[in-house]
């Protein structure tokens, strides 16, 4: 018995090794499969679906036809903390989406200068103007105790979402 | 090398310098956009009072669960951003604990925290001590308000002690038996009993409490045991004592005298007077009466020689000691220019809580002296430096424009008038109805009534399209005269515009009633634009509202059906007449026998109505 499993261990090793000789590199996959070329896009479909500009256009044209929805310096040569940005960004879409229920028009456009997070929405003109105000001066506080820094929110309203195209 | 070493900010206010303010933006707190821009005074209060209360919630949850915002990415470290500790952490019996509860303004807890020392025979420093009965005299034996927690109002009506209620301390729950009222026996008296050695401050910290809460007699008789402990007094007892003296003496020269016995024996004991002592001392010769007036001048110079410049608080008191509201004037309008004279380009900080009174005070003046080049100079003077920040509160900064603005619209030229008014209307004020109305005024002094339907429209975007008078004034203001063509018309539009808001009353939203007059002056209106139509159906309201036309309105309206030739309305008008049993009715019919060409049927119905008025005079 134990000469078999021993057998079968030198067949595995050789295996391997020749697995991970110049010939073949197909290793085994242990995360979910990240499509690139599905990411962020809305199919077209019957024509029926309502598009706005911003989900109209693909990743592929930010920079040509799209701007960037997080602005920030981590980015660039030298510079760290552009996963803690991401995470934020995402930390604080969410809260908006929840704080603001039903009435964000589009994307979140977050915007940081210096120590400053400037959170830039474009609302529906759901709810009535002291409702919204409340609920700016709790998100800003809330906001700037939670990161440290100082939040504002710079907020336009539109009657109704603005649709780019049916697809 | 000269290099310049600069702050921080200097290129932020540099750039700060150069930018005006924007009179097509609202306030800064609020969001730039159409919708949610405040449109009222109401709205601009409901709104920044809403964003308010949405702070305070967030505050809540931060103070609620403070663990969750702990993590301190700042560096620096920025403590207002960490959550506040609104409980006390240390929890032993010792002295320790109660300066953490003096800090942290928590007047009961502080006390039985006190209470607790002296029974346990644990002796407290007298300084501590000091400063819990600053604390406990400083918010009048009651907690402050918390920040969080709405406050309630004080439903208590127990009778007033002697003394009347002035100054009020936040006074905060209902629950608390305790009034903004200096009570007998309270804490503040117990624990200065049980203090074996008071010191200065100690009766400092009494009396300045006495005297916050109204108890000025019983100030007055720590003082003289503070006298006979063979102490000395400090300059903040002596300014709390000034502003006493004018409760506990009814004659002008008593209170004088009084105040001036204060004064030497501050002298006597060698303590300096500061800028609030000069404060005082004019703010209690407001009370004063005539020695008020001989005797600011006099203080003011001594306390120059003093070198004790006054502040805006010291020009407000003796303006209000000049120039009392309702007293005629006579030979006092020099005083303001001299303050002026003094002010003019300077920049003050705030140095006493009545420097905020100032410019109201001053713009008062210059309403009812009537004086605008002092009001020019008052406006300036807002805007040097960061006196900005001295015009106090919304409704202060209201009241300040509203005056401001009258006076504009009583001695400016329309053109002038109306620079100020695009200027400041609504970036900085909006203004009430009366204020509207001056501007009507001024309007028709100068012949400008063909601005009246703009300044309609900003009446109905401000709130008082549904203002009864203001309305009906409009509508007789544009009925007066007959304007050129084009004026006419723009007229007959807002006209009709106004009827509207007589219509439809929105939930909610004060109704209109019809009167004569203002039916009257709208059909005018109509018909001197040739719209003979709708002026035919607003004739016929006057039965649905139960109002009397006028007879010179009848003649006209019939005038303008002759221009048209239009014989069944003559007659109609005719019927009207005589529905509302016109004693103008006879004269009517005869017009219009004369003037129409009828028909038999016509005239066999016009002289059967001849007949019916003759009979029923």
């Amino acid at each position: 018995m134990a000469t078999s499993l021993v057998r079968q261990t030198k067949l595995l090793s050789i295996v391997t090794s020749q697995l991970s000789s110049a010939a073949c590199f197909r290793n085994i996959h242990c995360t979910a499969a990240c499509l690139k070329n599905r990411a962020a896009r809305i199919r077209v479909a019957k024509g029926d679906k309502p598009v706005t500009y911003e989900q109209a256009y693909h990743p592929h044209h930010i920079g040509h036809r799209k701007g960037w929805l997080s602005q920030h310096t981590s980015n660039l040569q030298g510079e760290d903390g552009a996963a803690e940005r991401v995470v934020e960004d995402v930390f604080i879409r969410r809260f908006m989406y929840g704080t603001f229920h039903g009435c964000l028009a589009d994307e979140i456009v977050i915007k940081r200068r210096g120590n400053l997070l400037v959170i830039c929405a474009v609302m529906i003109q759901k709810l009535l103007p002291s409702k919204f105000y409340f609920l700016i001066g709790y998100t800003e506080e809330l906001l700037s105790h939670f990161y440290k820094c100082p939040v504002k929110i710079e907020m336009q309203t539109v009657e109704e979402k603005v649709v780019y195209k049916y697809l | 090398m000269f290099t310049v070493i600069r702050s921080k900010e200097a290129v932020l206010q540099a750039l700060a310098s150069t930018v005006n303010r924007d009179p097509t933006a609202s306030d800064y707190r609020f969001q730039d956009d159409p919708y949610l821009t405040p449109k009222t005074s109401s709205e601009f209060k409901l709104f920044s009072l809403s964003q308010e209360s949405g702070r305070n919630a967030a505050k809540y949850f931060i103070s609620t669960y403070p663990k969750y915002f702990q993590k301190d990415y700042a560096q620096p470290h920025i403590p207002c951003l960490m959550p506040e500790t609104l409980e006390a952490q240390i929890e032993e019996v010792s002295e320790a604990a109660l300066i953490e509860r003096i800090q942290m303004r928590k007047v009961k807890a502080a006390v039985d925290l006190y209470d607790q020392l002296q029974q346990a025979g644990t002796p407290v420093s007298l300084d501590v001590t000091n400063q819990l009965l600053d604390l406990i005299c400083f918010y009048g034996d009651c907690d402050p308000a918390q920040e969080n927690v709405p406050e309630q109002r004080n439903e208590e009506t127990e009778d007033v002690q002697d003394e009347p209620q002035t100054k009020k301390g936040r006074a905060s729950k209902a629950s608390d038996k305790l009034k903004a009222a200096w009570k007998e026996n309270n804490n503040a008296e117990r624990i200065f009993a049980l203090l074996s050695e008071p010191n200065t401050h100690s009766y400092s910290a009494l009396i300045r409490g006495m005297v916050k809460y109204g108890a000025y007699s019983k100030a007055f008789s720590t003082y003289t045991d503070l006298l006979n402990n063979q102490l000395k007094a400090d300059v903040s007892t002596f300014n709390a004592l000034i502003t006493a003296a004018p409760e506990v003496k009814e004659k002008y020269n008593e209170k004088w005298e009084l105040i001036v016995d204060l004064l030497k024996q501050m002298a006597e004991q060698k303590v300096k007077p500061n800028l609030l002592t000069l404060n005082a001392v004019l703010k209690a010769l407001r009370r004063c009466g005539t020695v008020g007036k001989s005797q600011a001048f006099p203080v003011i110079s001594e306390m120059r020689a003093l070198s004790i410049d006054p502040s805006l608080a010291s020009y407000n008191h003796l303006l209000s000691i000049f120039y009392k509201p309702g007293a005629p004037f006579q030979g006092q309008t020099d005083i303001l220019q001299e303050v002026m004279n003094e002010v003019s380009g300077k920049s003050f900080t705030p140095q006493d809580p009545d420097d905020a009174q100032f410019f109201i005070t001053a713009v008062r003046i210059c309403l009812d002296t009537k004086d605008i080049e002092q009001a020019y100079r008052v406006h300036e003077l807002l805007g040097v430096g960061e006196n900005w920040r001295l015009l106090g509160n919304d409704f202060q900064q209201n009241i300040y424009h509203a005056r401001f603005f009258s006076l504009l619209c009583m001695m400016e030229n329309i053109d002038v008038v109306l620079k100020w008014y695009r200027d400041l209307v609504p970036s900085v004020y909006y203004p009430s109805s009366n204020v509207m109305r001056d501007l009507l005024q001024a309007l028709d002094t100068d012949n400008r009534l063909d601005l009246i339907p703009q300044i309609w429209k900003d009446l109905k975007q401000l709130g008082h399209g549904n203002r009864q008078t203001l309305v009906e004034e409009l509508l007789t203001l544009m009925a007066r005269e007959k304007q050129n063509q084009e004026v006419q018309e723009t007229f007959a539009e807002c006209a009709l515009d106004i009827k509207k808001m007589y219509d439809t009353g929105d939930r909610g939203k004060v109704m209109m009633s019809w009167t004569a007059g203002s039916l009257s002056d709208l059909v005018s209106v109509l018909l001197a634009a040739q719209r003979r139509q709708d002026a035919w159906e607003i004739l016929k309201l006057f039965k649905t509202h139960n109002r009397v036309p006028s007879e010179e309105l009848l003649d006209k309206f019939l005038t303008c059906i002759k221009e048209s030739g239009d014989v069944n309305q003559a007659l109609e008008l005719v019927q009207i007449s005589a529905g509302f049993c016109l004693p103008g009715t006879p004269k009517l019919i005869q017009r219009v026998q004369q003037e129409f060409l009828l028909s038999e049927q016509q005239k066999s119905m016009l002289s059967d109505l001849e007949i019916q008025t003759f009979n029923s005079d």
